[in-house]
């Protein structure tokens, strides 16, 4: 085992991925000479000066290019800057790369991976902070995975690379600097696989990336209140950990979902749906969403912090739910 | 609270019987909906609610007959709840075994509030509710709202447990009474011998004598104890010591279980004698008043269950004695007498339990002939009864 940062993580994963498989490139703005806005791609500065390449900026046709270069058997990776920026080019994703392979009957293999960062920082403001993978997980025809430490990240990229369909993949920005711990010899993670972050009786959380951490967080205190909290890491967000969240809740009998992403028909909805359909009889309380309130993020870093979920909100959550408040 | 009384379905109807119910005792009804099933001798109904509220009790058991208007149910408000159980319970407790439903005092209101709040209750919590049999309305919720959550049920279903029985730690005498019967049971074989016997002119005769039918029977045993002595013996290692007296252990029952006080040498005693004797050794053992040496040395025992409903029935020996007699029920049946007639004579089982190691089976036999000719044959109280004296 080594200890290394998220970005390191997912450096290690490109640079394996293309020695073995010299059909994958990667392109995008700032990743070449800069190594990423948020130093994703340091770890590869000066690495396969051919097949990592700085694009003007032109998400239309980054997008597009993929999709181009994918269908004639080549594996892109594009990276989309800031999630917030996957709207200028959203109809190559959602009118095209997301609908090729049904269209074709799926003759057209999509390997095509569109990764970039998501979330807050430092008053990035409205335009810079947002988490949009509801949008994709409701537009059917790509693959989401959203990974929350090095481990997972490296080792979901890797399965990524080596799949024929299209996937997105979103890293809060948050994260790029945490370290983890990593093997030394080559592991791959499947999709579509949760994992339990920690196991608990009281209360299932299902969460992703970030709140991953806060529900960590609020789990350690709420130990004082003698509440345990069962985290699932969904880790790919489409398809979902079905299964793994069922038996959790079947144990717990209580279920939170917290997310960053706007609350309002966030991906919380459809898992609370799911789960009240499929496991009614198990359930002990109403299911609880965590979410940001409905509002365009703030410039205003007090605003910031007051319309984004963190931990606290997710103890508030466990404490009414177990009718301590 | 609403009284739901057997209904008359026509004219002629005097009686109904509940072939079921339909809803569950504590449930919510509603006006209208099918309470039970009730069929006279011509037709069978479904009855329905006049009233809506929850089902507060039900006193018509399912198989039975009742006469029409008999209160069969009550129909009240979930507040009204405890103080009918409170009434129901005092009425059970002054009238034992008879049937209270007219009894009660229940304020009858032909108005229900029917604004009955649904029970707030979790999925998880209706669920186990349901395998469990629970009826909501009883369970107090203690989450949001008063809902009634997975917690809520546990903990019923744990009061429920702690209602359904009491843990009594046993006395001394019953420990006392566990160890003498299992030694006797695990070292004995037993065997039980049973004839029907005539009691009727016997029990004409120690009626006349103002004794009672067990006086009666130690007196006449004395007799067959003395002539087939090893019944009237202890068996002890390897020797049968059949005695020449004869103590007669009368298994008597009190409120902390069985005791045997002894009647010392009742082969001595007159029949009038052994009944006062007899009467004042069980009221003593009643109020636990008997002395360590009256519980001693008995060299035969009898049990008598007659004036309860027994017939005949296994008695667990008294070591070191060999033999024990149980009395049964004296009932009026028909009987065949001389010629093949049909009489009614009041009739009781005899059952001999004796130790087969030492006894044989012909020889219990024997003695059962003998004590039963005895009794048929009443002369014996008569004459050496009364002589005696």
């Amino acid at each position: 085992m080594k200890t290394i940062t998220f970005s390191e993580a997912l450096g290690e994963a490109i640079l394996e991925e293309m020695q073995r498989d010299d059909t994958i490139f990667t392109y995008g703005e700032d990743i070449a000479k800069q190594g990423g806005i948020f130093g994703a791609y340091k770890s590869l500065l000066g690495k396969f000066p051919n097949r990592i390449f700085d694009t003007p900026i032109s998400e239309e046709a980054i997008y597009g290019s993929a999709l181009g270069a994918a269908l004639v058997g080549m594996r892109p990776m594009v990276e989309f800057h800031f999630s917030d920026f996957l709207f200028t080019g959203i109809q190559s994703i959602t009118l095209q790369i997301e609908k090729i392979r049904y269209m074709t009957g799926g003759q057209g293999k999509l390997h095509l991976l569109l990764r970039g960062p998501d979330g807050v920082s430092n008053s990035a403001a409205a335009q810079h902070s947002e988490s949009i993978e509801t949008i994709f997980m409701h537009i059917p025809g790509i693959k989401i995975i959203i990974p929350s430490t090095p481990y997972d990240i490296k080792g979901m990229i890797k399965t990524s690379l080596r799949s024929d369909d299209p996937i997105i993949c979103f890293e809060h920005k948050s994260l790029y600097s945490q370290k983890g711990e990593v093997p030394e010899e080559e592991y791959l993670i499947p999709l579509g696989k949760a994992d339990i972050k920690k196991e608990g009786k009281d209360i299932t959380v299902v969460t992703i990336s970030r709140m991953v951490h806060e529900s960590l967080k609020a789990a350690n205190e709420l130990v004082k209140d003698g509440i345990d909290l069962e985290i699932i890491d969904l880790r790919t967000l489409l398809p979902w950990d079905k299964e793994t969240v069922i038996k959790s809740v079947q144990k717990t009998n209580r279920l939170i979902i917290a997310h960053e992403t706007w609350r309002r028909a966030g991906w919380g909805a459809e898992i609370a749906s799911t789960i009240q359909e499929e496991a009614f009889d198990s359930l002990d309380a109403p299911i609880i969403r965590i979410g940001a309130y409905n509002v365009p993020m703030p410039f205003s870093s007090v605003l910031q912090n007051f319309v984004t979920p963190d931990k606290q909100n997710i103890i508030t959550a466990a404490k009414k739910m177990m009718g301590e408040m | 609270m609403y009284k739901i009384r057997m209904p008359k379905f026509g004219l002629t109807m005097e009686k109904g019987y509940i072939e079921r119910w339909l809803k569950k005792e504590g449930g919510l009804v509603k006006k209208g909906d099918s309470l039970l099933e009730v069929s006279s001798d011509k037709i069978s109904n479904e009855i329905t609610s006049p009233t809506s509220g929850i089902l507060l009790k039900i006193l018509g058991k399912e198989g039975e007959e009742y006469q029409v208007g008999h209160v069969i149910a009550i129909i009240g408000e979930k507040n009204e709840q405890s103080q009918l159980e409170k009434d129901l319970g005092e009425l059970n407790k002054k009238h034992l075994y008879q049937n209270i439903s007219d009894k009660l005092p229940v304020k009858e209101t032909k108005r229900i509030n029917e604004n009955i709040p649904n029970i707030k209750a979790s999925p998880l919590a209706k669920k186990m509710a349901k395998e469990n049999g629970i009826v909501l309305s009883k369970v107090q919720g203690s989450g949001p709202g008063g809902r009634i959550t997975k917690q809520d049920i546990l903990a019923f279903l744990e009061q429920q447990q702690k209602d359904d029985f009491k843990i009594e730690k046993l006395s001394g005498l019953r420990k006392t009474i566990i160890e003498r019967l299992s030694k006797s049971y695990h070292n004995s074989i037993t065997l039980t011998n049973s004839t029907e016997v005539d009691f009727t002119q016997f029990k004409k005769q120690t009626k006349s004598l103002g004794v009672s039918i067990t006086s009666g029977i130690i007196f006449l045993l004395c007799k067959v104890l003395l002539r087939l002595k090893q019944f009237n013996s202890h068996f002890e290692k390897d020797c049968l010591k059949e005695y020449n007296i004869v103590n007669i252990g009368l298994a008597v029952d009190t409120e902390k279980g069985l005791i045997v006080p002894v009647l010392k040498n009742a082969h001595t005693l007159d029949i009038k004698n052994i009944q006062e004797n007899i009467i004042d050794l069980s009221n003593r053992a009643r109020i636990n008043k008997v002395k360590e040496n009256e519980l001693n040395d008995s060299t035969f025992t009898i049990t008598n269950l007659g004036m309860m409903r027994t017939d005949f029935f296994t008695a667990v020996l008294n070591p070191p004695e060999v033999a024990i007699l149980g009395i049964g029920r004296i009932i009026k049946k028909p009987y065949i007498i001389d010629e093949d007639k049909i009489a009614i004579r009041e009739l009781a089982f005899l059952s001999l339990s004796y130790d087969h190691r030492v006894i044989d089976g012909a020889d219990a036999a024997r003695f059962l002939d003998i004590l039963a000719q005895h009794i048929e044959k009443p002369e014996l109280i008569k004459n050496k009864g009364v002589d005696k004296k």
